[in-house]
């Protein structure tokens, strides 16, 4: 299988012998290992800039200074919150776009015809990264709420959480 | 004069002699003790209204304590009908509308995370907890504590204890811009007295096709299985490690993190027990912030009442690496 992933990435597997591969780090751990490991040699060969580590905390706290210009609010919320959580969700949106760019880009570093890969991944929208609240949110929002601390001061009630009705999924 | 002066010594509180802490810090410590002691000797009825956003709930809470244990009811009188009642460490959760009753019971085996009066000195680790002015709330005269957190990683609360018995009428989350995130408020309350028993028995579940979804928790160490969560939030540790029942699926992993008021549950589970494709983000409830992600065809979602940073930061030090 390393052969495979090794041959793909350089573009020397034809079409047909791409699924086998592409499953294999869709469902094997160590085919994903391998993956990176042999992006990281890529990388260090090609001596390719690596992000620093703490970038996107770094970048997150910078976004989060900006002004907003979006207003992907979804959820019930009082207009008074929304500069908090907003920032958020846009560095996220923001965040995902950096791995799609950033995949896209590992993608197609075995292809020097292309260099301005990045440029051509279409943009996810900010949005995307704020979901509505998940489905089985109040399975979960019980089973968390028994082993909250607060308890200790409020008892049962908030567990008007699990019981409300806008935490209901929609 | 002498032994005079050796008596006014020993009359004087020692805390008056050290002068280690503020005195406001040591009264705000004492009344959370207050409040924690309130919590778990006093029977009460009464009406809360939960705010959240533009919206608020009224809901209905009876607790009675009697030489067989304590029991809680929680009622939800707005919207769809549902009801929690806490026996002891056994929380029952019914749902009408799905004619469902989950059951969550805590392990034996395992010590929860609670806000024992030992631990509320930590707090001001990471909070600093300070007493303010006092309101009158329900007709209650209350007096304000605040914990203002020490850095961005979690919320703020600001709790208002009755005067006389420390019961708890009001409590207020907060973001860092000191804005409310959620409320609860008792707009009616009965301390004591005659509390009808009946009204603390489930209104529901009664009938055989009500489905009990069990969540049989057992203690786990998921690094077997591959799984590390280094959460990396000051003041944050793990204090609860299990898998149990969630829905259909009955593997799922649970870990708990909290910084003794604050909690946030890391829960862990296979992709192929759901069967609607997963949305990856961010989604917020009130206080309560969820962070979903997949990660080697698991689901990882983290749930807590924390900002939407720390839940998201906890949830991105979860690493899966095959077993050797």
């Amino acid at each position: 299988m390393k052969s495979k992933i090794s041959a793909m990435m350089d573009g020397e597997l034809p079409d047909t012998g791409l699924a086998e591969p592409l499953r294999a780090l869709r469902e094997d751990c160590d085919a994903l290992e391998t993956w990176r490991q042999y992006h990281l040699i890529g990388d260090a060969l090609r001596d390719t800039q690596v992000l620093s580590s703490g970038f996107s905390e770094r970048f997150a706290q910078r976004l989060a200074q900006e002004p907003t210009v979006l207003a992907p609010a979804r959820l019930p919320m009082r207009p008074e919150h929304k500069p908090y959580k907003i920032p958020l969700a846009l560095a996220a949106g923001v965040a995902a776009v950096a791995t799609v760019g950033l995949a896209a880009f590992v993608l197609m570093t075995g292809d020097p015809q292309i260099p301005q890969a990045p440029a051509q991944v279409v943009v996810a929208p900010a949005e995307s990264t704020v979901v509505a609240v998940p489905k089985g949110a109040n399975d979960y929002l019980l089973a968390h709420q028994n082993y909250s601390p607060r308890g200790s001061l409020q008892g049962v009630a908030p567990y008007v959480r699990t019981v409300s009705e806008s935490a209901r999924p929609r | 004069m002498r032994k005079a002066f050796i008596l006014l010594m020993l009359l004087l509180p020692a805390s008056a002699l050290s002068q280690a802490q503020p005195s406001n810090a040591m009264d705000a410590a004492d009344w959370l003790k207050k409040i924690y002691h309130a919590s778990q000797k006093l029977s009460y009825a009464g009406i809360f209204v939960y705010r959240q956003g533009d919206r608020s709930e009224t809901s209905r809470i009876t607790r009675v304590i009697d030489p067989a244990g304590d029991t809680e009811k929680l009622e939800a009188m707005d919207g769809m009908r549902r009801e929690v009642i806490r026996k002891g460490d056994e929380v029952r959760c019914y749902l009408p509308d799905t004619m469902t009753v989950k059951v969550d019971r805590r392990s034996s085996q395992l010590s929860f995370p609670a806000l024992l009066p030992a631990q509320i000195s930590t707090l001001s680790d990471q909070y600093a907890v300070v007493k303010e002015e006092t309101a009158r709330i329900a007709g209650f005269d209350c007096q304000t504590i605040v914990l203002k957190p020490k850095d961005e990683f979690r919320y703020g609360y600001k709790l208002w204890a009755d005067l006389g018995s420390g019961m708890l009428l009001k409590a207020r989350i907060f973001n860092a811009k000191g804005e409310p995130v959620e409320e609860f408020t008792f707009t009616q309350l009965m301390i004591g007295g005659t509390i009808d028993r009946d009204r603390l028995k489930p209104t529901y579940g009664q009938g055989k096709q009500w489905r009990v979804e069990n969540a049989s928790v057992v203690p786990a160490n998921l690094a077997e299985s591959g799984w590390t969560v280094t959460a990396g939030i000051p003041g944050f540790h793990k204090v609860v490690e299990v898998r149990r029942q969630l829905r259909d699926s009955q593997r799922v992993g649970q870990i708990v993190y909290s910084d003794g008021l604050a909690a946030v549950s890391v829960f862990i589970e296979p992709i192929d027990m759901r069967r609607e494709p997963v949305r990856a983000g961010m989604s917020s409830m009130g206080a309560v912030n969820i962070y979903t992600r997949e990660l080697a065809n698991h689901i990882v979602t983290v749930v807590g009442e924390a900002p939407a940073m720390t839940v998201r930061r906890i949830g991105n030090t979860v690493e899966y690496h095959r077993p050797q």
